[in-house]
């Protein structure tokens, strides 16, 4: 049981001491563990995946085709970025399920409407201010004073809402002294329950990140995934953490100079490659138990524009990866990329709603009711039913 | 009778607290003091007055663009490069184009929000102040957009500041015709299907990639009618927002050119006089919005309607909400909304007489610490307190962002929330306590007295806890530390 000596020890860095907040109250609960990865700025699928087999695909792009030859093939059609070597060996060990062609319910092309439109679960932007990932965990048993945590200042979207969920992110300044923060902790309980609160729950989230190295973390600074993703994966497979943590990537809005092998694109796909690696490590015996989902608010324009990137598009690549996954085949209702095949003369035409992803993970793996999520997470869905068999069984 | 109390509430709910001595000064007339300062003033806080015009932010931001194009296609050599001299693959994200751009606007960048820190930290009017923070959040135009990310300070200076105490329709036209917001919200790329730009298309000007612009775009219109004016329950439609669109097709800003980058001339012009009415990318004929049928020609067109849109009683609700809001409580009191949008309404959008409402209601003044402070608000509390006239190294862009609040770069048109929910998070708490400490570790002084500091900045609003909590402090820099995260400097 927690008292206030414990938590401070833990933000002391004592190694010894674990977790006292999310310790307490353990009920019956799930052992299955969620990270979801948000590609803010939208992801070019069609390099990330790259459809090799679609006769088309080599004279639509040009000059960012990925070729064949160094492509990490998948099967007869599909082959990943050749920087995602270690997601085309989680592929190969059935734990990579890329998705293709798929999307949002939103159709227009603004970042903002885009990736409010992913994260609230809804069918228009901002009509709806809590996100799906809240909602969700909303309808498990509230076995931890907080369900879910982001990786950043505040809660995105996704996570936003009624149910509790705490965040933590690296720290610039100089490191606080402890006394100073009991100490004004216990002011807190004694005026203001809410910043009382806050504050604990910033200590305990302090305390696990320590352990992972955090004070290394806050050297390296925010830019970098691989340190952000071991800290979540020390938060999750704590027995009393989290379910499930969110972690923001930006970077991917190429609409100009996005290269092929080198490049923001590939620097950015070597990083989430790395990133999601660094994930699995730390993770350990808790992988098998976990999912990650890897989405992104929107694909990108098939063919490349005059200035060697790709503009806003509509179709787009996402992955699940994780000991949990029924991996090791691309889930894709393929369009085609032949000229009439576009959407909008465009686009990547999408065939998967990502809500019928979301919602077979969250149904499967979490086992959330499905009154849930069709009434409180993914509200006017029904047309994009769970997908089944994306977890392994 | 002097009020120290009400005086310590008008001095943080109105303003940004008091600098030392103020509120005995407040005391004698807290509601006089904030109505005081409703009034426009004559001249700019010298901080902003010195900040280069807008068509200089424009033309250094040009520049950069241009040189960047020049230096383009390098990207692949480069790399090569970094492999045979050991540079490894994060160091060379260094210099990426986001990178680049920050070192090359770090000072102006820097300079900027320091202006808008400084003017609010030594200033006499902090109540005018306020009101200026909450305008150009109401008109967001952010950094975040890299397109805009050399124009929110010009913006701020140009189209919001001169109407803080004037008329909101003047403050409409003033935002949807400066560059900072056709930029941010695409205006400049909107061009109607049946203009000579469209018909023609070599007639269109080129966009800086190059293209050229093919349709409406609908982002500048849709957000004058959801975040500027009616607000989303506003009554309009999806045609309402197409129509506006429409209307205000042509509305652009005068741009450099390639000689202009060259010259390495001063820009001297502010954002107001860089507007540009385009007629061959205006959609021509009547247009109908919210049931009126506008048959001007040209920009008057669009004025007309941005008249009608300030006036509409869907305004004056959706502004006295956000003033009340922003003032009062996260829900604010009903009464005090109705108060507030009648005074907006009878006063013709007058934004001091609606604000002398919001001050009159009696809500405005009971249910203290209602609000808790955003972090920039917060951060300003603090150098108010002690008394800065200057902005302290490590206290500017570099702490806000870690509070969650970098000055200029809201996530959103929306702009940043107002509710305590959005800021009272476990990490952004914890953010603001390593910013209070390390503030209070620097300035520190043995002379300096805590418990003397909260009386002046507080006054009888200091609660017993507090006040014992910093007087059992081991050292005055954990008093002062525990001073500035007392709920009491955090909330008003």
């Amino acid at each position: 049981m927690l008292n206030r000596r414990t938590l401070l020890a833990g933000v002391a860095g004592a190694g010894a001491l674990s977790f006292p907040l999310f310790a307490f109250g353990q009920a019956l609960t799930t052992d299955k563990r969620l990270l979801v990865i948000v590609l803010r700025g939208g992801l070019d699928g069609l390099s990330a995946v790259a459809p090799v087999g679609d006769p088309s695909y080599a004279s639509l792009r040009g000059r960012l085709a990925v070729e064949r030859a160094t492509a990490l093939q998948l099967d007869s059609t599909f082959a990943l970025h050749p920087n995602l070597r270690k997601m085309h060996a989680l592929y190969r060990a059935q734990e990579l399920l890329p998705i293709h062609a798929c999307a949002t319910a939103y159709r227009e092309r603004s970042h903002f409407d885009a990736q409010n439109v992913l994260e609230t679960g809804g069918v228009r932007p901002f009509a709806r201010t809590e996100g799906w990932l809240n909602k969700a965990l909303g309808a498990l048993p509230q076995s931890r004073p907080e369900m879910g945590l982001a990786l950043s200042a505040q809660a995105p979207l996704i996570l936003r809402g009624r149910t509790p969920v705490s965040t933590w992110s690296p720290s610039t300044l100089p490191d606080v002294n402890t006394d100073t923060m009991a100490r004004m902790l216990a002011l807190y309980e004694a005026r203001d329950p809410a910043l009382a609160h806050a504050l604990e729950s910033a200590m305990s989230a302090n305390a696990i990140a320590m352990e992972s190295g955090a004070s290394d973390m806050n050297r390296a600074g925010p830019r970098t995934i691989t340190p952000l993703a071991q800290i979540a994966a020390r938060f999750l497979k704590d027995d009393g953490g989290p379910i499930a943590a969110v972690m923001e990537v930006g970077g991917w809005d190429t609409h100009a100079n996005q290269g092929l092998e080198q490049g923001p694109l590939a620097r950015g796909l070597t990083a989430l490659d790395d990133g999601l690696d660094a994930f699995k490590t730390e993770m350990g015996a808790a992988w098998a138990n976990t999912i990650v989902i890897i989405a992104t608010e929107f694909g990108r324009t098939a063919a490349p524009n005059g200035a060697n990137g790709t503009d806003h598009g509509t179709g787009a690549a996402a992955f699940l990866a994780g000991g949990a996954v029924n991996g090791g085949r691309v889930l894709a209702d393929w369009p085609g990329l032949a000229r009439g095949a576009l959407y909008e003369d465009r686009d990547l035409r999408p065939t998967t709603d990502l809500r019928a992803v979301f919602k077979g993970v969250l149904a499967d793996h979490l086992r959330i009711a499905s009154a849930a999520l069709e009434r409180e997470a993914f509200p006017a869905s029904d047309a994009a039913r769970p997908l089944q068999g994306l977890v392994r069984t | 009778m002097p009020d120290l109390s009400l005086a310590a509430l008008a001095a943080h709910r109105f303003g940004f607290g008091p600098r030392p001595g103020e509120l005995r000064t407040i005391a004698g007339d807290p509601r006089g003091w904030v109505k005081a300062q409703l009034r426009q003033p004559d001249t700019l806080p010298p901080q902003i007055a010195a900040l280069p015009a807008a068509e200089d932010d424009l033309l250094a931001f040009g520049r950069w663009l241009a040189r960047r194009r020049l230096n383009g296609g390098n990207a692949a050599r480069l790399e090569e490069r970094a492999e045979r001299q050991g540079v490894t693959q994060e160091e060379l994200r260094r210099l990426s184009v986001e990178e680049d751009f920050v070192e090359n606007f770090r000072e102006r960048a820097t300079r900027a929000v320091a202006a808008r820190l400084e003017a609010a930290i030594t200033s006499e009017r902090p109540v005018h102040e306020r009101l200026v923070h909450f305008w150009s959040n109401h008109f967001t135009v952010s950094t975040a957009k890299p397109a805009a990310i050399a124009l929110p300070p010009s913006f701020e200076k140009d189209a919001i500041r001169p109407h803080v105490g004037g008329k909101f329709a003047d403050m409409l036209r003033a935002s949807s015709k400066h560059p900072g917001m056709i930029v941010y919200l695409d205006n400049w790329l909107s061009v109607g299907p049946n203009s000579a730009s469209a018909q023609n298309p070599r007639r269109a000007r080129r966009l800086p990639g190059g293209g050229r612009p093919t349709g409406i775009n609908e982002n500048l219109a849709r957000e004058i009618l959801e975040l500027h004016t009616l607000g989303v329950t506003g009554g309009y439609t999806q045609a309402d927002v197409q129509s506006l669109a429409a209307i205000i097709t042509g509305w652009t800003y005068q741009r450099a050119r390639l000689r202009d980058f060259i010259s390495d001339a001063r820009g001297e012009r502010n954002g107001g006089a860089l507007f540009e009415f385009d007629a061959d990318a205006h959609e021509p004929g009547p247009k109908t919005l919210l049931g009126r049928t506008y048959r001007q020609e040209g920009v008057a067109q669009g004025e007309a309607a941005l008249n009608d849109l300030a006036r509409h009683p869907a305004t004056a609700r959706f502004i006295a909400t956000k003033l009340c809001r922003h003032y009062i409580a996260d829900a604010p009191p009903e009464a005090a909304i109705v108060r507030v949008a009648n005074a907006f309404e009878r006063s013709d959008g007058d934004l001091r007489e609606t604000m002398e409402a919001l001050v009159d209601s009696p809500e405005a003044w009971e249910t203290p610490r209602a609000k808790f402070k955003r972090p920039e608000e917060y951060a300003i509390t603090l150098l108010r307190a002690v008394d800065a006239r200057q902005l302290p190294p490590g206290a500017g862009i570099a702490a806000l962002t870690a509070m969650g609040q970098r000055p200029y770069a809201a996530p959103g048109p929306d702009g940043w929330a107002d509710i305590a929910d959005a800021w009272l998070t476990a990490d952004l708490v914890w953010k603001r306590l390593e910013f209070a400490q390390a503030f209070s570790n620097r300035i520190a002084r043995a002379d300096l007295s805590p418990i003397a500091l909260g009386d002046a900045c507080l006054g009888p609003a200091m609660g017993d806890e507090t006040r014992t909590a910093i007087m059992r402090a081991e050292s005055p820099a954990q008093g002062l530390a525990l001073l500035f995260g007392a709920p009491e400097m955090q909330r008003r």
